[in-house]
């Protein structure tokens, strides 16, 4: 699957972006934040080296969090993928060059994140996310009688959008102070 | 070396069975109980993975692992015995809300699916080296490139956990102020994400630069080091 195709400094990328993912996730908890902020080594690494290699991150940071902590990340991978690929794109597409549309691409990833999760929620939990802000609020929808798949969107947009929003400008923080030298490291063309 | 993973030192014949085995179960029986979302199916998964555990002497820790999907599993009760949209035969009234029998079935059925999937997937993590799992997985025909990079999220998620200890230290103690206001902590997580990720990334490079020394980039055939028993087809 991965022969040929990617080199050694970029193989070596994939788990330094899973483990960011962690560190992330760990500061945020130490913080006391109410985030994950547990996605940006995913898209740092898409920033770096395109779309495929922040989906690959993406999916083995859901895979290995999925195996060694709690199995029903596993079934989010498919999200994860999506921010890798999102990110990667948009960054191909020049969407990080400046202070507004990097916040438009934060915005972007937030939804395309949101719109993966749906239908994740409806076919395994019924809409239902975990989220308790999130539960609330799709509890209180569903009793106004609304729609299985809108209040699930809504219950997984209020999760996620300020958290990858704000994983997507930190991404971008850090990505514009890292020395060119190593930013040409991990490009792979 | 401290290593991510759930591994569990026994001697059960659960232990030693092959890796790719106990995958291959854990997968199974949860599609199965996806696909066939009924009561019996779920009870009979969950007790034959919860069997196994047992067997495996590992059930202390997967209660710990159920532990974790404990609120989920109360909030789907709650929400589909309230609001399924089959809602139908009021069951009882609790604090004026009303419970019914179509929703706390249903949620029976996802909390049952849910408690069978981390079993399953719990005799797989608890009882298996995760160096065992990819080793298996490589013989079997998986790029050795995506066993490299599995092995070696195991081995740097731990490390990358002590770094970022460390450097909350070292922030701390030039005056980081971990409390206050949303807008300061987020400063900080800003002042520590930063040398984290520069430092894991300039460590990426002479790592990369170290493999190609030893020949990762070698196309030949890989031998193995260990052996695992397997009954025969």
């Amino acid at each position: 699957m991965l022969r040929g195709k990617f080199t050694t400094a970029v193989l070596v990328l994939i788990p330094v972006a899973v483990g960011i993912n962690y560190a992330g996730k760990f500061f945020a908890e130490a913080l006391k934040l109410p985030l994950w902020l547990d996605s940006i080594g995913t898209i740092l690494a898409a920033m770096l080296a395109g779309p495929v290699v922040g989906a690959l991150s993406g999916a083995f940071n859901n895979i290995i969090y999925g195996l060694t902590a709690g199995p029903f990340s596993l079934v989010y991978a498919l999200t994860s993928v999506g921010i890798g690929l999102s990110a990667g794109g948009l960054h191909r597409s020049k969407m990080f060059e400046n202070m507004l549309r990097t916040i438009l691409s934060g915005l972007i990833i937030a939804l395309v994140a949101t719109a993966i999760s749906v239908p994740l929620n409806v076919v395994f939990w019924q809409g239902q996310t975990g989220n308790i802000w999130g539960d609330t609020l799709f509890a209180f929808l569903r009793s106004k009688g609304i729609n299985v798949w809108i209040a699930s969107f809504f219950d997984e947009l209020i999760v996620d959008l300020i958290d990858k929003f704000l994983s997507v400008v930190v991404a971008f923080a850090i990505f514009r102070s890292l020395p060119k030298t190593l930013i040409y490291t991990f490009q792979r063309e | 070396m401290r290593v991510l993973g759930l591994y569990v030192e026994r001697d059960t014949p659960v232990h030693k069975l092959a890796p790719f085995t106990k995958l291959m179960y854990a997968v199974t029986s949860t599609v199965v109980t996806f696909l066939f979302p009924s009561i019996t199916v779920g009870i009979l998964f969950l007790v034959l993975s919860v069997f196994l555990n047992t067997i495996a002497r590992v059930l202390k820790h997967l209660i710990a692992l159920l532990m974790v999907v404990s609120v989920l599993s109360i909030s789907i009760f709650l929400i589909q015995g309230m609001f399924y949209v089959g809602n139908y035969t009021p069951l009882f009234s609790l604090l004026r809300l009303t419970f019914y029998k179509e929703g706390l079935l249903r949620a029976v059925v996802l909390v049952l699916r849910l408690f069978n999937m981390i079993s399953a997937f719990g005799i797989l993590m608890l009882t298996t080296r995760p160096s065992d799992l990819i080793d298996d997985l490589v013989r079997r025909g998986l790029s050795p490139n995506v066993g490299y990079v599995i092995a070696s999220v195991l081995q740097i998620v731990p490390q990358m956990l002590s770094t970022a200890t460390r450097i909350i230290d070292a922030q701390r103690s030039r005056g980081l102020e971990m409390n206050g206001s949303f807008h300061k902590r987020f400063k900080a997580f800003l002042a520590l994400i930063g040398p984290l990720v520069l430092g894991s990334l300039l460590e990426a490079r002479e790592r990369a630069l170290a493999l190609e020394i030893r020949g990762f980039e070698a196309r030949t055939k890989r031998t193995f080091l260990k052996d695992f028993s397997e009954s025969k087809r």
